[in-house]
């Protein structure tokens, strides 16, 4: 009798620190949140749909809102008179525009969206595939005024982690930017400023292939089929549904850098380089430190040994020793001390 | 733990021929002159502390050793000196916790001298925070620190042309063999009673894009508040979107800032 | 003068802040990288300028060779565990002595002396029991078993770290440690944890990385403290070494302490690993390790220092929590409800859920009043068997914590209660996987701040232990 209730408690106590540890989705109470906020959700959605093709300078019908939500044309009718009551939609010619309420609104749920992805990626250890969708859920959630609370303690970022900006907190923003990858000439060069989150499928793609908003970009060949372009030293094939995607502003021949970059982690004890860029994928805790050590574009590094494991790899910076792990010294972009030798000596014979 | 002296007891004390240094340990009331203590990590800031107050906070080879906030004082010419170990950063331009506190103390708790506590045998480095407590504060004193070990890397450091190129004091010292503590004391007390004007480097070389920003914003800011003796470093500040600069802004705490601070108001005007 | 601001003036404030924010959409992301990049463009004009390279370079340059020496692939390793090797031994031998002598003067002389002095004074007995039979005995358990290794294993610890070799040893190590999901820099709190859990929870804070951080304090437990080593070896001595022919008993049970050892690095690994990928894996997880310039330690500061930070505040918390659990001690084996004291009615309750996992009633109370310091777990238990058994030719008194010179002693105590190789085996599991004392506990409070990832730490490993025990238990009586 006092046995098996004793072996039910220690039952009790595994299953409860199972749960603690593997903490399943709390998919019940998510439901039940969806299920009660669906008409709110609903309208947010369409606010956001609506802006998205009016920031893109798209018109948006109430074809292209069913398609968005995915929601049947009957009830994309109602909800299309539900938020001309509210005041926030207006529908001209087919067409339907935000007011400047509708506009306001949508802007708050879009900085709570992407203040949140930025949370995310810098305050957090989370990977990047599951940002998205935390922010789907997180948008409907949090105030406003927990947003700006939030924005003031990481330092009002301007940009979210996929290179879009986040309204401010009196609803600004700046005109977008920058064309889609698919219409970069071939052999011109591009500075990758966005990259789209949705589909999740494409991003994951955009994400594995270690793209990011900051790289330089160079077109190596463009045809329907197949795109191939070159970025750091490597050449990515990418499908045209995959690059377009991808939104590059093109760089003049002035701004343009160097094709002669590796990656830190490529060099070997001996070896002296000068950092040319910090991948955009490094953030947050991990980029401060590298700064704070000094690691910033045109520093002088020099490898110095390897661990006896052979994985941290100890370089001088800066007159200090510093271990980076691979993973690390994979984000980090240097040109090799001869190849910087070399163009210098090309630049004072041809002066 | 802590160990206060007797002024009696200091002054016999064989190693500290610093004849007019009184170690008061924890014991801090009614100080003449604050002093701010920053640093980076492992540069010995600890020792330095150490030193002044003759008080014994564990130090290591390691960065980051000091968790807690530690104060101290001393007399040293007869002025009481109330000291505050900030938490070792190596940049006050990150939103971590420790940049922030000490940041906020450097701009609102108003130390009449920093110093900043440096190592020679990574000055480079160590510059960057040099130089950018030099953008918030115009009366500092670098502390270069770990002498012995440069000398033994055979690194010569030109303490005079530094302190031509900074505009502020740099004291060379061993703090762990109390080494140049006595003239670290001597250019903390000049530069806190004023017979030491600082006239502090501020950063250059930054992109023409930020300039034309930073020149714009610092041209608002001044006509704002004319004796702003930080502008540009707050206009840098409300660049990077830091809420608390924003906030003191919007407040007005800002602009007082410099009010009761005699020789900062002349400095901006000099 | 806030208040004296005009119209005018906030307008001009929210102007400026405008301006500011139209700049930082044109400025974009990397406005933080070319302000360091002008800053440190700077700073090395000016260290050009003003530092000189003296002459040639050293002939000998000892410090690169010895980094190579320290890190090549063929004496890294070997070196790393012949120092470790050394610093064990030193800790090992050097207390041993110290330690019978201060169990002599505060266990056999003072606490007699104090009993008489109480006896002279007229001191009721339930007082006087309180005080010097609970509070101080346990008190000057914990001091003489703790302090000689304490006093030894720091400061060697420290010297090394002052010279700079530790950060080397993390940077071996941390290949190991990244697969677990931890950092190298927590061999150097497991290390410290060698020595007592709650100074290698303090170590942790030279891991700079929130989640690795947390999980190098989680799992420091698993590090089996100075506090635990006599269990175990007592333990293993009696119960493993009595399994083989004497000659082989020595080196059999030094293996099986051994064994628990490296089962607790297991566990250190596994755990790590698991806790990276459930409940920490939101937790902002960085790298970064400096390799400092050796640096000559300074023996006397490095004495001082280790002493004051490390051995007598860790000391000075341990006293702290077992005066009260001296007392408790006393007090559950002296009050008596009807029959039987508490202590007995407890064991009783306890004792069919012990023998599940095979263990008893009395390790299990042993565990729970002497949570505050491992060091008194045996002295507790040896005192609650005799008393629950009610030989009362053996021990000291009810209440009264002993120990005992011969094994033969031990055995005839532990053989009456009905202890088998099963329960030997069980209570060296338990010990390794159990709770952090009281001590540790209130120190990972206080590292955190989070009364969430104490109760984790201690939840945690007890219930891991519980199952274990539960398991080993179950498979040998099916096997047995």
């Amino acid at each position: 009798m006092l046995t098996s209730y004793i072996t039910l408690t220690l039952g009790l106590a595994f299953l409860g620190l199972g749960i603690a540890l593997l903490r399943p989705n709390t998919w019940f109470r998510e439901w039940r949140y969806i299920f009660r906020n669906r008409k709110r959700i609903l309208i947010e959605d369409a606010l956001k749909h609506l802006h998205d093709h009016e920031y893109r300078r798209l018109p948006a019908t109430l074809q292209s809102l069913a398609g968005a939500l995915a929601i049947g044309d009957g009830r994309a009718v109602e909800l299309v008179k539900t938020l001309e009551a509210l005041g926030l939609v207006r529908s001209q010619d087919h067409r339907l525009h935000l007011t400047e309420e509708g506009r306001a609104y949508a802007r708050r749920v879009i900085r709570i969206h992407r203040l949140w992805e930025r949370y995310l990626a810098d305050q957090t250890g989370l990977p990047e595939q599951t940002w998205h969708s935390q922010a789907e859920r997180q948008e409907h959630r949090m105030s406003i005024q927990e947003a700006n609370r939030l924005a003031a303690r990481m330092g009002n970022p301007p940009y979210d982690p996929h290179g879009d900006p986040i309204p401010t907190a009196g609803g600004d923003m700046p005109p977008p930017r920058g064309v889609p990858l698919t219409d970069l000439p071939e052999g011109e060069f591009g500075e990758i400023v966005h990259l789209e989150d949705e589909p999740e499928t494409v991003y994951a793609q955009l994400v594995a292939l270690g793209l990011y908003p900051g790289m330089e970009v160079q077109m190596l060949k463009a045809s329907p089929e197949r795109i191939r372009i070159a970025a750091n030293g490597e050449e990515f094939p990418l499908a045209p549904i995959v690059a377009a995607n991808v939104t590059v502003e093109p760089l003049s021949t002035a701004a343009r850098r160097s094709e002669t970059w590796v990656k830190l982690s490529h060099l070997k004890p001996g070896d002296t380089a000068v950092v040319t860029t910090i991948s955009r994928a490094c953030r947050g805790l991990q980029r401060r430190r590298l700064m704070d050590l000094g690691l910033v574009p045109g520093t002088t590094v020099e490898v110095e040994f390897r661990s006896a494991a052979g994985d941290p790899t100890a370089y001088r910076v800066r007159g200090a020793v510093i271990a980076l792990r691979k993973d690390q010294a994979d984000l980090i972009y240097v040109e090799k001390m001869e190849s910087v030798n070399r163009k210098a000596t090309a630049q004072e014979s041809s002066t | 733990m802590s160990q206060t002296s007797t002024a009696h007891a200091c002054e016999t004390c064989p190693i500290h021929h610093a004849g007019n240094l009184i170690r008061m340990g924890i014991k801090i009331d009614n100080c003449d002159f604050v002093i701010a203590l920053a640093g980076n990590p492992n540069t010995g800031k600890s020792t330095v502390f150490n030193a002044l107050t003759g008080l014994r906070q564990h130090t290591g080879n390691w960065p980051g050793k000091t968790v807690t906030r530690a104060e101290g004082g001393f007399i040293y010419n007869k002025h009481r000196y109330k000291i505050v170990d900030l938490p070792g950063t190596y940049s006050l331009l990150s939103t971590s916790n420790d940049e922030e506190i000490a940041r906020d103390f450097l701009l609102f708790g108003r130390p009449d001298v920093t110093v900043v506590v440096a190592d020679a045998t990574r000055l480079e480095r160590n510059l960057n925070l040099i130089l950018q407590v030099l953008e918030i504060t115009d009366r500092a004193v670098v502390c270069l620190n770990l002498m012995d070990e440069a000398r033994r890397h055979g690194l010569q450091v030109d303490e005079r042309r530094l302190s031509k190129e900074l505009g502020v004091p740099v004291i060379p010292t061993v703090a762990r063999r109390n080494q140049g503590i006595d003239e670290l004391l001597r250019a903390i007390d000049e530069v806190a009673t004023g017979s030491y004007r600082c006239r502090p480097r501020r950063i250059q070389g930054e992109s023409p894009a930020l300039r034309k920003a930073l020149n714009l914003l610092v041209r608002k800011l001044r006509a704002l508040h004319p004796e702003l003796p930080n502008a540009r470093w707050v206009a840098l500040r409300l660049l990077e979107g830091d809420q608390r600069i924003i906030d003191a802004l919007r407040s007005g705490e800002l602009g007082e800032l410099h009010g009761e601070q005699p020789a900062a108001s002349v400095a901006s005007v000099g | 003068m806030a208040n004296k601001m005009t119209f005018s003036h906030k307008a001009a404030v929210e102007d400026i802040i405008t301006t500011a924010n139209r700049f930082r959409w044109e400025l974009g992301e990397n406005l933080h990288d070319s302000v360091m990049d002008a800053i440190y463009q700077d700073a090395a004009g000016i260290a050009r300028r003003v530092v000189t390279v003296s002459g040639e370079k050293p002939r000998f340059d000892w410090e690169r060779t010895l980094d190579r020496l320290l890190t090549s692939r063929v004496t890294g390793f070997p070196i790393m565990l012949l120092l470790l090797a050394v610093v064990f031994w030193l800790t090992i031998a050097g207390a041993n002595v110290p330690s019978s002598m201060l169990a002599t003067l505060l266990v056999d002389t003072l606490h007699p002396a104090l009993k008489g002095l109480a006896a002279n004074m007229g001191m009721p007995w339930w007082l006087d029991g309180l005080l010097i039979d609970g509070m101080y005995l346990a008190m000057a358990w914990v001091v003489s078993v703790m302090l000689p290794p304490m006093a030894i294993f720091f400061p060697l610890f420290t010297l090394l770290e002052d010279f700079g070799y530790l950060p080397r040893v993390a940077f071996n190590l941390d290949h190991l440690f990244r697969k677990a999901g931890a950092h190298g820099k927590q061999a150097l709190s497991m290390s410290m944890g060698y020595g007592c859990n709650a100074a290698g929870v303090i170590a942790t804070r030279i891991i700079d990385s929130p989640r690795e951080r947390l999980i190098a304090i989680i799992t420091n437990n698993f590090a089996l403290c100075n506090g635990r080593w006599p269990t175990q070896i007592l333990i293993a001595s009696l119960f493993i070494g009595a399994l083989v022919p004497p000659a082989l008993a020595g080196i059999v049970s030094a293996a099986a302490v051994v064994g628990v050892t490296l089962l607790g690095v297991a566990l250190t690994f596994g755990i790590s690993w698991v806790l990276s990928r459930t409940l920490l894996k939101g937790e902002p997880s960085t790298f970064s390790l400096e390799l400092p310039p050796y640096r000559p330690p300074r023996i006397l500061q490095t004495l001082y220092t280790s002493l004051i930070d490390r051995t007598i505040f860790v000391l000075w918390r341990a006293v702290v929590f077992a005066l009260p659990s001296g007392a408790v001690i006393w007090l559950v084996s002296n009050i008596h409800v009807g029959e039987a004291s508490i202590a007995q009615h407890v064991i009783q309750f306890l004792d069919p859920f012990g023998l599940i996992i095979g263990l008893n009633g009395v390790i299990l109370l042993a565990y729970i009043i002497a949570i505050p310091a491992n060091e008194i777990v045996i002295p507790t238990i040896l005192m609650l068997t005799v008393m629950s058994l009610g030989m009362h030719d053996m021990g000291a008194g009810t209440g009264v914590l002993f120990e005992l010179s011969e094994q033969s002693a031990y055995m005839a105590i532990f053989g009456a209660a009905g202890w088998t190789t099963l329960t030997g085996i069980c209570l060296m599991l338990f010990s390794l996987i159990h709770n952090p004392c009281s001590t540790t506990l209130f120190t990972i409070y206080k590292e955190t701040g989070s009364v969430k990832w104490t109760a984790v730490s201690a939840l945690l490993p007890v219930v891991l232990g519980l199952v274990v025990c539960f398991l080993v238990a179950q498979v040998w009586r099916m096997v047995g």
